[in-house]
């Protein structure tokens, strides 16, 4: 279906290969991802595939690639719209039209389809996205996943034979990634149609790919079966470091595979690890509160406290009120009724360097922060808001995210240098208490590593609380110490971060589900317990 | 082979530009150039603008636009129609010229042109305020986005600034008096000291007009010319920024090449 054949890039004004000597074909109805780190170029594999890169970024093409025996050298995107189908990274951007059964119509409407045509396909990819329910809705008051479902639904109306899709579960929760992840399998192997996905969060499709693309950073790049890719890459999903760690025969991709392997090691018996101290002085406290938009509660009668030095994961679906809980906490506006206290204070009196002093806050689009034009204006900023000596943030910054063009425009740089720079303007800030929503969207486990050392240490070092609004299961069985689980905005749960995790089949990481029953979240755990038994 | 340009006229559209302004020019100074009161000469004029206008739509849609210059094209003109109607009820002040100013500036005469013409038609669609006298409008905004070219394409930094405020001055004046022209003749009654007389000698006629102009509008356009200016020095700096970047990342005319294998190793070194 398609064919690569020795392909390079080279963007213009660029002296590096984003790409070099790929060769490959993927074949019809085979499901394959693209991964690497941040920035490997993932992004312009899939958008070399419907001709968008080199035609409308430029840049230069060495080598051939065809789509169902098209070359992508002689015809312009649009001329393969109807043969591949591409779906965004946030499905927002690429909508067109407000209801659900417009934008499915939509590019049908582009390309002059008879109405009658237009009528049964609509009906068609309702049905098989399991949309139905859904058709006549605003698609702004959607979930996260179905909008997702939407997006693919309106790029599958015109019967593409292949769908490219660039992160499509980074910003869901782990059900509705699975909504998703479960339709494209469908599609897969039902329709026979050929799939290519990006995606960081390897733990969550690993397990539906048939092949997948290795893209190095330095250009290098392998393909082949998941488990083959797996054995030798630097970037693997948590299942994989535990067959690693245990040194295991076969790396599986499913949790039903490693557990299979494993059996002998769950039935020995441990001595459960040391609980680590709990903290005692309040740093946050919640009292009764409830908030509200217009009749849409969002918030209901939420009470926690949260203490110093502890690192709290706020998780549940979306909409479930994670994001109100955390405006709150930082003052962006005040609760229709109840208190908050932050440090003693009422968060929403703060004002400029007194709040830049007493709440870090790093929100779900971190770009909301950034005015400047350049990194280094950034930086700069930050050293005279907060008083430090000239190219202290610029250091902190070069620790977390060591390559960071200095120049670059803020809104030029990737979702995870875009974090790491906020985040240090942030902690320039020596702020007493950090607040973080969403907070590793589009990060590769590497990034994730040092972001979660850099809370760590912030956290153990200045014995200061840090809160994180999360969908990352396994961000949080690495990092949290406590986790708070709304849902329609009341806490669920509220407990140590083994009970909660543990105690729910969809947000248990992968590690647990392996090693369930046993109390183990991350391969270190299971590592320290088998270490303390010999 | 390059990706295609930010749009620009040239053979067949710059030959429809040049007969559509010509003809609306017509439509403009008319009252100057005819030479008995005749029964209803005007009217061929009034109506040739707005087929002056789709004439050069139909020509410009033809292949000559990319979708790139269409999605620009698009949210640059839905944002001055939508900023235009911010400022009435004050008099003159519309907070749109700075914009398309600006725009003209980084993205090309010719796309100012176009930007122009469509806003201009957009917000009439947008306000209801639909006739014959929108053609005029959005042919004196083109003409504003096109003379965007006046200005040396090397200045930058303050210099640039200051010569885009001049130059919106002098564009809200222009405008202020297109209007008028186009209105004069048809608003006062034939009798009075400032109205158009046909057939009248040329200095006679412009006389009149120009005491009409001061007289009737100047309340317009001075605050008209001193808001964009004032606009264009406050937040020209960063709009312009941001629209060169738009600009940059858009990678209009950025090289496409297609090699074998063999060459890619000796382009990389």
């Amino acid at each position: 279906m398609i064919t690569f054949s020795n392909v390079s890039l080279i963007y213009p004004q660029s002296t590096h290969t984003v790409l070099e000597d790929l060769s490959f074909q993927i074949a019809e109805g085979e499901m394959v991802l693209v991964m690497g780190e941040t920035g490997a170029g993932k992004s312009s594999l899939l958008r070399l595939v419907n001709g968008l890169v080199p035609h409308h970024t430029g840049g230069i093409l060495a080598g051939d690639i065809s789509v169902d025996g098209i070359s992508t050298r002689t015809v312009k995107p649009g001329s393969l719209a109807h043969l591949v189908g591409i779906v965004g990274q946030n499905p927002i951007n690429g909508f067109v039209t407000d209801i659900v059964e417009e934008e499915l119509a939509f590019s049908m409407e582009a390309l002059n389809f008879p109405p009658d045509v237009m009528r049964k396909r609509v009906e068609e990819v309702l049905d098989l996205l399991s949309l139905s329910a859904l058709r006549n809705r605003s698609i702004a008051t959607l979930s996260g996943g179905e909008q997702q479902r939407v997006a693919i639904g309106a790029a599958f109306v015109l019967h593409p034979k292949v769908l490219v899709l660039d992160e499509p579960t980074s910003a869901l929760d782990p059900i509705a990634a699975e909504e998703v992840l479960s339709v494209l399998h469908r599609l897969v192997h039902d329709l026979s149609v050929t799939v290519i996905i990006a995606e960081h969060r390897l733990e969550r499709v690993i397990q539906f790919v048939d092949r997948i693309i290795y893209i190095q950073g330095n250009g290098e790049s392998s393909i082949g079966p998941a488990d083959e890719i797996l054995k030798s890459a630097d970037l693997v999903p948590p299942i994989v470091r535990l067959a690693r760690a245990l040194n295991l025969r076969e790396t599986g991709t499913s949790v039903r595979e490693v557990r299979r392997q494993t059996e002998d090691i769950r039935n020995q018996e441990f001595i459960p690890a040391h609980v680590r101290k709990r903290h005692k002085d309040v740093a946050i406290d919640v009292k009764r509160i409830s908030h509200s938009y217009g009749t849409k509660p969002a918030l209901a009668n939420v009470s926690t406290q949260i203490n110093q030095g502890e690192i709290v994961a706020i998780m549940g679906r979306n909409g479930a009120g994670k994001s109100t809980l955390l405006h709150s906490i930082v003052g962006l506006h005040a609760p229709d009724s109840g208190e908050i206290t932050v440090n003693g204070q009422d968060p929403t009196l703060l004002k400029g360097a007194l709040r830049r002093k007493s709440i870090g806050y790093v929100p779900q689009e971190p770009s909301d922060l950034l005015f400047g034009t350049s990194v280094e204006e950034e930086c700069a900023q930050a050293d005279r808001d907060n008083q430090l000596a000239t190219g202290s943030t610029m250091a902190l910054l070069n620790r977390l995210v060591p390559h960071i063009s200095h120049h670059a425009h803020p809104n030029d740089l990737s979702e995870g240098q875009r974090l790491a720079l906020v985040l240090s303007i942030v902690l320039s800030g020596n702020p007493d208490v950090l607040v973080l929503d969403e907070p590793t969207r589009g990060l590769d486990y590497q990034a994730k590593s040092i972001f979660g050392a850099a809370l760590k240490e912030y956290a153990t070092q200045f014995e200061r609380p840090v809160l994180l609004a999360t969908h990352d299961v396994e961000l949080v069985a690495e990092l949290a110490d406590r986790v708070l689980f709304l849902a329609e905005g009341e806490i669920v749960a509220d407990g140590s971060t083994l009970d909660v995790l543990l105690s729910s089949p969809a947000f248990a990481p992968q590690v647990a589900k392996v090693m369930s029953p046993k109390p183990w979240l991350t391969v270190a755990d299971v590592v320290d317990a088998l270490g303390q038994e010999k | 082979m390059r990706t295609q340009g930010v749009f620009a006229f040239k053979g067949a559209s710059l030959a429809a530009l040049i007969a559509t302004s010509s003809l609306s020019i017509l439509g403009f100074i008319w009252p100057f150039l005819i030479s008995e009161k005749q029964a209803h000469p005007q009217w061929i004029f009034l109506l040739a603008a707005p087929f002056a206008l789709l004439l050069l739509f139909t020509s410009v849609s033809n292949n000559h636009l990319d979708s790139k210059s269409i999605a620009l094209l698009a949210v640059l003109a839905a944002l001055i129609a939508a900023l235009r109607p911010m400022g009435t009820g004050a008099v003159g002040i519309e907070p749109m010229w700075f914009v398309l100013i600006l725009a003209a500036r980084v993205f090309g005469p010719s796309f100012g042109f176009l930007l122009g013409t469509i806003s201009m038609f957009l917000s009439a669609i947008l306000t209801g305020g639909l006739g014959p006298w929108v053609a005029y409008q959005s042919f004196a905004a083109g003409w504003i986005g096109l003379g965007v070219a006046l200005i040396p394409r090397t200045l930058r930094g303050r210099y640039e600034i200051a010569a885009l405020a001049f130059y919106g001055i002098i564009s809200a004046e222009f405008f202020g008096i297109a209007m008028d022209l186009q209105f004069w003749p048809w608003t006062l009654g034939a009798e009075t000291q400032l109205s158009y007389v046909a057939g009248a000698p040329i200095a006679t006629n412009a006389a009149h007009f120009i005491s009409y102009h001061f007289l009737s509008s100047m309340a317009w356009d001075i605050p008209r010319a001193i808001f964009t200016a004032t606009l264009i020095v406050i937040v020209g700096k960063p709009v312009l920024h941001t629209l060169r970047r738009a600009y940059t990342r858009a990678a209009f005319l950025s090289p496409i090449e297609f090699i074998e294998r063999a060459k890619a190793s000796e382009v990389v070194r």
